[in-house]
């Protein structure tokens, strides 16, 4: 399973198409199943009473006519809820909406009928010993498709809004600085190779870790290097480790 | 380009393209004027490049996702289906597309009727040599009626008149196209399930068949199957057709991936199996209406006949002229 589907548009650009995850597709689905309980009862139980009321009326009519509704009733309610909420809210079942997710073919495409189609023809299918048939499937598959996916060719994709989060300039780093290994850098640094190497992947990818996991790494990282160059404590608040790396990887030599 | 040069020229083209796209939450092009519309259909292949480039720079994981996110929302408003005549698509399915995929697929057909032939053929035989193994085929409580044993050919016409006519018509309807839609999902078990189907519905119709002719009443028996009953093993068969296709699709995928190959199969076999529905719907209405009436048993097997004679005349005939005259132009 990954958590995102690389979709190619027709600009020739790929793009990241976010996946939903197994959690939110098993609360979707129970959403889903429970509306349509609720709305097959509510159905049935208003034209129980409706027919009840006909049957005074004409009783050689009303049994048999309600008995012929609740067929087609229950028949629409099992084919159609899916089949139909997906095709005219495009991929998405009430279910779906509350939980921010969407079926799309996968490349990134809105459903068809025909999609809409065969993956819930075969949801009976993965609704075996209760979704466990689907559920194995999501698990191995990459993209975390059930049978009817696999065979529609489509995704569930997630559209919770993302954080962006606003750490760029919050304390006058910039991130979007690159370090580059040169000779200067190194010589008037004193850094190790390996170390300017440690150090400018940690700065390569920390803007997307949380705070803790970067205070738990960077210490560590930073502990050899200062016992010898000398530079702030590995103690030291978060921000005065993290400009001290961006110092180092610029070429200052540590002042102790 | 260094990064922070990247971001300060396309970050004002990011922030217009999110403001346009806030305001269209539910995707309404009506909320943006003109002017706007044309301004999004150039923001948007500018933004998408932007993420390409963003990655070459390496920028960092937030920019990254925030432009990709935008792209992927405007990716997914330019390219969405255009609003289809959902009335003249299902017309012309039906009036070419349909009896054209089903000569195409008429090979699954035959292995499906043979299967259940072969299932038929099994139980008639085995319930003609020992009548006592009907009873795996047969639900006994066919054989009585108010409490008594026996079989007649007036109780089998006391049993279709208790029940009402619409909901034995929607009743078998509804089950039926149901039994249908999961032999064609079953058939993703390579096929075994639909075969499985297959040979079940083929043996229980022997078994009964058999055993009404051991009763001595096989023209009472086939005058009630065959009046809805062509028509509808008809179109089990070309559900069961349709499963068969998707098994076969995974069991010998050719020169494509197993996955491949199955959403190519998926497409056509869905496709067969929801143009059987009207069959269904048909012999439905004749099982609730014609079978259980009064009138005479060979006119309902002709009329059977002449149902399935009118869905072979359809789904074989059906579709050439519009080819003629495409090949014409």
């Amino acid at each position: 399973m990954q958590e995102f589907n690389a979709i190619e548009t027709p600009e020739n650009v790929e793009l990241a198409q976010p996946l939903a995850g197994i959690g939110s597709r098993f609360m979707a689905g129970l959403l889903d199943h429970i509306l349509l309980g609720a709305g097959v009862s509510v159905v049935g139980f208003v034209s129980l009473i409706v027919f009840a009321g006909l049957e005074r009326w004409s009783a050689e009519l009303a049994k048999p006519s309600w008995l012929a509704l609740i067929s087609l009733l229950g028949f629409a309610a099992y084919w159609g809820y899916f089949m139909g909420f997906e095709y005219f809210w495009n991929g998405q079942t009430p279910g779906k909406l509350a939980m921010r997710i969407r079926v799309t073919c996968d490349g990134g495409r809105p459903l068809g009928f025909v999609e809409a189609a065969i993956r819930n023809l075969l949801r009976p299918i993965d609704a075996l010993l209760g979704y466990a048939v689907g559920g194995v499937s999501m698990f191995v598959t990459q993209r975390a498709q059930r049978l009817g996916d696999l065979a529609a060719a489509t995704v569930v994709a997630s559209e919770q809004p993302l954080d962006y989060g606003t750490s760029d300039q919050r304390r006058g780093l910039d991130f979007n600085w690159e370090p580059e290994v040169t000779a200067e850098a190194l010589l008037a640094s004193g850094l190790s190779p390996q170390e300017y190497r440690a150090l400018s992947s940690y700065w390569m990818r920390c803007d997307s870790w949380s705070i803790e996991t970067r205070a738990r790494v960077l210490p560590p990282l930073i502990a050899p290097i200062v016992q010898r160059l000398g530079g702030p404590s590995p103690q030291a608040p978060l921000e005065t480790l993290e400009a001290f790396v961006v110092a180092l990887l610029q070429g200052e030599k540590p002042r102790s | 380009m260094t990064p922070a040069r990247f971001l300060g020229v396309r970050g004002p083209a990011w922030d217009r393209l999110e403001s346009l796209l806030s305001r269209m939450p539910r995707g309404n092009l009506n909320a943006l004027t003109e002017a706007e519309l044309h301004e999004l259909t150039r923001l948007y292949p500018a933004v998408a490049v932007d993420v390409a480039r963003a990655r070459a720079l390496r920028l960092d994981t937030r920019t990254l996702r925030r432009i990709n996110a935008l792209a992927m929302r405007a990716q997914a408003l330019l390219y969405r289906r255009e609003r289809r005549d959902v009335v003249g698509s299902v017309g012309r399915f039906f009036a070419t597309d349909y009896p054209r995929l089903f000569r195409a697929l008429y090979r699954y057909v035959l292995v499906a009727a043979l299967l259940f032939f072969v299932g038929f053929g099994g139980s008639y035989a085995t319930v003609v040599l020992d009548p006592d193994t009907a009873y795996s085929f047969v639900p006994g409580a066919l054989d009585e009626v108010d409490g008594q044993r026996g079989l007649s050919a007036a109780d089998m016409s006391e049993r279709f008149r208790r029940m009402p006519n619409a909901p034995l018509a929607t009743g078998v309807m509804t089950n039926n196209i149901s039994v249908a839609f999961t032999s064609f999902g079953a058939g993703i078990t390579a096929g075994i399930g639909t075969a499985y189907v297959l040979l079940y519905n083929g043996a229980m119709l022997g078994g009964m068949a058999a055993h009404f002719s051991n009763a001595g009443l096989p023209f009472a028996f086939w005058s009630y199957v065959l009046g809805h009953g062509l028509l509808e093993v008809f179109a089990i068969l070309i559900a069961a057709a349709a499963g068969l296709r998707l098994g076969l699709s995974l069991v010998l995928p050719g020169r494509l991936t197993r996955t491949a190959s199955l959403r190519a199969a998926a497409r056509e076999a869905a496709l067969l199996v929801l143009g059987s529905v009207p069959f269904f719907v048909i012999a439905g209405l004749v099982e609730g209406f014609v079978t259980p009436s009064e009138l005479a048993g060979s006119w309902k097997i002709l009329l059977g006949a002449a149902l399935l004679g009118l869905a072979l005349v359809y789904l074989l005939g059906k579709g050439y002229r519009l080819r003629a005259a495409l090949i014409r132009k």
